[in-house]
């Protein structure tokens, strides 16, 4: 297992992908929280339809934007599109009203609500523009900035679009800028991947196999796995069989205060059930991808506000593979 | 309400829409088993490009053809007599490949639309096409009548809605006339309700070549002009894909967890899915904490709420069977927080799920409740659970 070379946060962007319903935004949220505690000026920037880490901070999505904070030290977008189309080519054209006048056009609409790719890009190019703005001191604007990606598979399609369009268009802007996009994804030390994962069984094999195709298809970097969710040890060290025990009291025990013993034993089987699930599939996890874990804690309620958020902030914290 | 039993004996094909993660390729795959269960030949397609389905089913690999779960694995799951059960994984760049052979007039055809740059990317590397390819490919199962059944496993949310649009979407395009422009420049330009058009589009397509630079359009018209002389091939298709899918012999089943996200996601695709006219016959809230004794958790560990003194019986009771070295109290405790807590996971995975279910009872559509599984479903055993969960006694949610 080799070590990273580089701290977590001294990347300039972090990209959070992983199975559906890994906790991949809630991860995103997390990092961004405990860079903002370290002083670092965040961006987390979500693609999906509707973006759901304002409300995580407690804010409104009306709130989110690039010129707000929603948190000390936090900004967030939400990536749309058009948007960032209408954005790109009001640059491109030395104006806004161009641009709406080509994009308000039927033709061109109809053109581009068909055509594959350039969603991916544009959204890509918006990361990178936001990577690329600074402060009137020429610092960057943001420190780092977060992207909460779309799912594995079409995740990793997402990181290919700039290479493809490389390939594809011959000359000109579009080339040159998706080159730009394709190199600040392809920079070790500017970019990383991180693959958020569960220690359940498809969920482990998936992270896997992720991580493998990235070795072998996609350049950027991956240099460390979290894996969320993952439930605590839940009976005291002495007793590791509470549940076997709890079966074998006769049957009246407890009556009228709590549910017969079967019951008490079966709901402690669940727990030892998902723990001992959780440490196999930490291990298939280390095996299978040979990168060191950050582990995060199941929060049986869900991550539902800002103290959550404090609380996954804390693991990641805690957690010495962190730092390089 | 058309139960989900008699969606799999009557029903041609069954999508599974959903967020990711909340088991769709499981669901699906334990629906297709079924199906075989009841005497029918049934296909599953997985359209994610993850490879969960092979590792369901127990095959090393999915293709993009078809492929037998062997008999003597099917007959130890019950199914007997003539069911027969299928997978396969959509393989889209084949699938777009075969679609050109079939639509494409002439071999020249063909050649410079596989050649051609652009049509190499759409088909092979860009998010999207998989939507595309997949609908051609239920089309073509179901055309053929190989199969009875062919169970749809789709993509994550944000993705299925572009699966039950591209067809539709590729009609749009085909038909558009920034499409005609570049394909039938000079048709266009003689026909004098275009020239208004064309003078603003020209001026777009000088924009867009700013910026795409030069080639790119030309790339492009050369593409489309080919994929022209198929587009009538690909227009009849996309209708009927259309017409198959809203049709009375499919059915759309919603799958969701008791995550906020996976229930979030579920209401929103409802929304999109009622807005469509797409026929939703029910839900399925998979991995759902039951109770040991399949009835309600109790409102209070312990009843009373003296939480010290059931501390105290349980510990020595722990104590009378374990010994007097035993650290009653630590278990006592633990035993508790056990109880306790999965009592309240228990109540919350309801509370979370109650909405979509009221939702699915008021459109008089079924909701089914998949108890979590001890472990995960990585085996056709674990297939079969499932499947029993849905079909046996069903859990009502």
């Amino acid at each position: 297992m080799s070590a990273p070379e580089h701290g977590l946060l001294e990347r300039r962007l972090i990209i959070i992908t992983g199975k559906g319903g890994t906790g991949k935004t809630s991860v995103s949220a997390a990092l961004a929280l405990l860079a903002a505690r370290r002083g670092l000026r965040v961006c987390v920037a979500e693609m999906a339809l509707e973006s759901r880490i304002p409300a995580l901070f407690g804010s409104s999505e009306a709130a989110a934007g690039e010129d707000h904070e929603i948190h000390p030290g936090v900004t967030a977008v939400r990536i749309e599109p058009y948007a960032a189309l209408a954005e790109y080519l009001g640059l491109q054209f030395g104006g806004r009203r161009v641009a709406e006048w080509v994009l308000g056009n039927q033709a061109f609409r109809q053109l581009m609500d068909a055509a594959p790719g350039w969603r991916e890009l544009i959204t890509l190019g918006k990361v990178w523009h936001l990577e690329q703005m600074e402060r009137a001191d020429g610092t960057p604007r943001w420190d780092l900035l977060i992207v909460d990606a779309p799912a594995t598979g079409h995740g990793l399609t997402f990181l290919d679009v700039p290479r493809v369009a490389v390939a594809a268009v011959r000359v000109g802007p579009l080339r040159r800028h998706a080159s730009w996009v394709e190199e600040m994804i392809e920079d070790k030390r500017r970019t990383i991947l991180l693959p958020v994962a569960l220690a359940e069984e498809l969920p482990a094999r998936e992270t896997t196999e992720l991580v493998e195709r990235v070795r072998r298809d996609v350049g950027v970097a991956v240099d460390r796995v979290v894996v969320n969710a993952v439930s605590p040890a839940p009976f005291p060290e002495q007793v590791p069989d509470l549940d076997v025990r709890l079966a074998r009291l006769p049957a009246d025990t407890g009556q009228g205060r709590l549910p017969p013993p079967a019951t008490l034993a079966a709901c402690a089987r669940h727990l030892r059930e998902r723990r001992e699930l959780n440490v196999r599939h930490l291990e298939t996890i280390a095996e299978g991808t040979s990168l060191p874990m950050i582990t995060l804690p199941l929060l049986p309620e869900g991550v539902l506000d800002v103290d959550d958020l404090a609380r996954l902030a804390d693991a990641f914290e805690a957690d010495p593979r962190l730092a390089a | 309400m058309t139960a989900l039993g008699q969606l799999v004996e009557t029903r041609r094909i069954l999508a599974c829409v959903g967020a990711g993660g909340v088991g769709k390729t499981t669901v699906a795959a334990a629906v297709a088993l079924e199906a075989a269960r009841r005497g029918r030949r049934a296909v599953v397609i997985t359209i994610d490009p993850a490879r969960r389905l092979a590792d369901a089913l127990g095959v090393d690999h999915l293709e993009n053809e078809p492929r037998a779960i062997p008999a003597d694995r099917l007959t130890e799951l019950g199914v007997a007599g003539d069911g027969e059960l299928f997978a396969m994984m959509l393989d889209m760049k084949r699938t777009f490949d075969e679609m050109v052979d079939r639509f494409a007039p002439d071999p020249e055809s063909r050649d410079r639309i596989l050649e051609n740059p652009i049509y190499h990317h759409v088909s092979d590397a860009l998010a999207g096409s998989a939507e595309y390819s997949a609908m051609e490919k239920v089309y073509e199962l179901c055309e053929t009548e190989t199969f009875d059944l062919i169970v749809v496993d789709t993509p994550p949310s944000q993705h299925a809605l572009d699966f039950l649009d591209a067809p539709q979407r590729l009609v749009e395009f085909l038909d558009s006339r920034i499409v005609q422009l570049l394909v039938h420049p000079a048709f266009a330009a003689g026909r004098f309700g275009f020239k208004l058009f064309q003078r603003g589009a020209h001026r777009v397509m000088q924009m867009i070549e700013r910026v795409s630079g030069a080639g790119f359009l030309e790339d492009l018209s050369d593409f489309l002009m080919a994929f022209d002389a198929m587009s009538e091939g690909f227009r009849d298709r996309a209708r009927q894909v259309r017409a198959l899918l809203t049709g009375p012999t499919s059915g759309f089943v919603l799958v969701s967890g008791p995550g906020q996200r996976a229930i979030d996601d579920a209401r929103l695709f409802l929304d999109r899915l009622e807005g469509t006219g797409v026929p939703v016959e029910g839900l399925v809230l998979n991995r759902m904490r039951t109770w040991p004794d399949g009835g309600d958790p109790p409102e209070r560990v312990p009843a009373d709420g003296d939480r010290e003194a059931a501390v105290a019986v349980l510990a020595a009771a722990l104590r009378e069977v374990e010994g007097q070295d035993f650290p009653a109290e630590d278990a006592a405790e633990a035993a508790l927080d056990a109880v306790a807590g999965y009592a309240s996971a228990v109540r919350r995975d309801r509370e979370a799920c109650r909405g979509l279910v009221e939702r699915a009872e008021r459109a008089n559509r079924f909701a089914l409740r998949v108890p979590e599984l001890p472990s995960d479903v990585h085996d056709l055993e674990g297939l079969a659970r499932v499947a029993g969960a849905l079909f046996e006694s069903p859990a009502r949610a």
